[in-house]
């Protein structure tokens, strides 16, 4: 079953089209990277997916639903959109509690979330304090509180140090292997080319490639992913090489 | 909706600007009793007797705990779109009119319990001070009960009308600042500006006062008065009910 999918979605902003009849479907069990140059669309989908944005068409489901249909959101899916959205005067132990309570979830996950993240020791102190990484390890804590099968990560590698970076890899990894899907919007390239398996690149709300990296890097005939990346968003390769036409599916 | 509610309270009890009003009423509902009574029998004021106690029991849990009771839902309510708590609130409920009905419920549940809570120091307060001036407790006389009824009731609905405000506006200073200037300023001179006197009285400060003091020449019956704040609560309510559900929930990177 295919977990995420997006169909013919379209986003405009008055005269702006933010997202353009996009459309892909993302398998289980592999880590997906969402690339695009700033203001590529990408942000947007995620939120319309998430239903924080409502689309002007098409659709974006996860497991076969809107995310406003899920039954107990937090227990399918995890998300982490950006590191502040704390509040600077809770502890990230309230903060958490307070992400919880909607999902009924236990406090003893609220604790195992904390332990995973590293953020055990800071757990009573103030968001405010907290620098930019441990924010990010925080809102990584929220996306897992619910141990959800999909999680859609926007940018989750900002902000940490390279030893934080190491371990957000392990896990998603990890979490890849037990079957769950991992959606990964990012910028840093030579990062997810370690861990993803799969990428959709988009550019003015548009699909450019979809499909399996290696698969995509072969086609292309790109030495990595930020060459296949350059020549998938140049406006001059866009749509000549067969490896950058509008696959549906990556399933 | 349990659950919904018991993080909107949650979300009060770990936000100091929030709670900080709150407990300052409750002090100031103790301290206005023994300011009251120390007066008593002193430059023509009344000595104390034991009609003084609806008075004491009014005017220590009124305009104050209404006044921090709306402070701190405007602060928690548009302090979710200020801080961006929102993205976290509607990605664990997405159902918005869900979230809107918790924070008002939770924002009437925390009104009448301040309001019962300022009541019963005020009440604890007044018996000390009365007892030490061997003025005797009259419990049961008129006015007391209504008084005990009224303030939670009140304080309920200025919860109700400082969230929706807060939804309504989704900015903490936007929303502080009409909330301070309608009582201060709009209240006072909208009468004069608009050469109708009477319409004061329709007015949401003025059909509290109505609500808590009784009836008067100047102002509405308490039951119709009580009826017109309630009408404020629920076109404020209404109006904060479509904002949150019609507009979409931004991030910092768009």
């Amino acid at each position: 079953m295919n977990t995420i999918a997006v169909e013919a979605l379209t986003k405009r902003y008055g005269t702006i089209t933010a997202v353009d009849d996009l459309t892909f479907r993302l398998a289980p069990g592999r880590i997906t990277g969402f690339l695009g140059p700033n203001g590529a669309g990408k942000s947007t989908t995620i939120r319309v997916l998430l239903g924080l944005a409502r689309p002007t068409c098409g659709r974006a489901t996860i497991n076969g639903r809107r995310y406003a249909e899920l039954r107990d959101p937090l227990r399918q899916v995890g998300a982490l959109l950006d590191p502040n959205v704390f509040h600077p005067g809770r502890s990230g132990w309230a903060a958490l509690r307070i992400a919880a309570r909607p999902g009924r979830i236990p406090r003893h996950r609220v604790e195992e979330v904390l332990s995973l993240t590293g953020l055990a020791g800071a757990a009573h102190r103030r968001v405010g304090g907290y620098s930019l990484g441990m924010r990010q390890r925080l809102a990584l804590a929220a996306a897992l509180l619910g141990d959800p099968q999909t999680l859609v990560l926007d940018e989750p590698a900002s902000g940490l140090d390279p030893e934080g970076v190491a371990w957000l890899r392990g896990l998603l990894r990890g979490l890849a292997d037990q079957g769950r899907t991992i959606f990964v919007s990012s910028h840093q390239l030579a990062e997810l080319a370690q861990t993803a398996d799969d990428v959709v690149i988009i550019n003015q709300g548009r699909l450019i490639a979809a499909g399996p990296m290696a698969g995509l890097l072969e086609r292309s005939q790109a030495s990595s992913l930020e060459d296949l990346f350059l020549g998938a968003t140049s406006p001059h390769t866009q749509g000549a090489h067969p490896a950058f036409t509008r696959p549906r599916s990556l399933s | 909706m349990r659950s919904l509610i018991a993080a909107e309270l949650l979300k009060l009890r770990s936000t100091r600007s929030a709670w900080i009003p709150l407990a300052a009423a409750l002090a100031a509902a103790v301290v206005a009793v023994i300011a009251n009574t120390s007066t008593a029998g002193h430059g023509g004021n009344p000595p104390l007797s034991p009609a003084a106690l609806p008075d004491l029991l009014r005017s220590s849990g009124g305009q104050l705990v209404d006044g921090a009771v709306l402070l701190a839902w405007i602060v928690l309510s548009a302090g979710e779109f200020r801080h961006r708590t929102s993205v976290t609130t509607f990605l664990g409920q997405p159902r918005r009119l869900c979230v809107v009905s918790a924070k008002l419920a939770a924002a009437a549940l925390t009104g009448a319990a301040v309001g019962l809570l300022a009541e019963a120091l005020s009440a604890a307060t007044s018996a000390a001070v009365l007892s030490a001036h061997h003025v005797p407790l009259h419990w049961a006389q008129p006015g007391v009960p209504g008084a005990v009824i009224t303030v939670p009731l009140l304080a309920a609905l200025y919860g109700v009308l400082g969230a929706s405000l807060g939804l309504l506006l989704r900015n903490t200073a936007a929303a502080l600042g009409l909330a301070l200037m309608w009582a201060f300023v709009v209240e006072g001179i909208l009468p004069v500006l608009i050469h109708a006197p009477g319409v004061v009285r329709w007015l949401p400060q003025a059909a509290a006062n109505a609500v808590l003091h009784g009836a008067s020449a100047t102002t509405l019956p308490a039951g119709v008065a009580l009826a017109v704040l309630a009408g404020y609560a629920v076109v404020l309510a209404t109006g904060g009910a479509l904002v949150t559900t019609r507009r979409e929930i931004g991030t910092a990177t768009g």
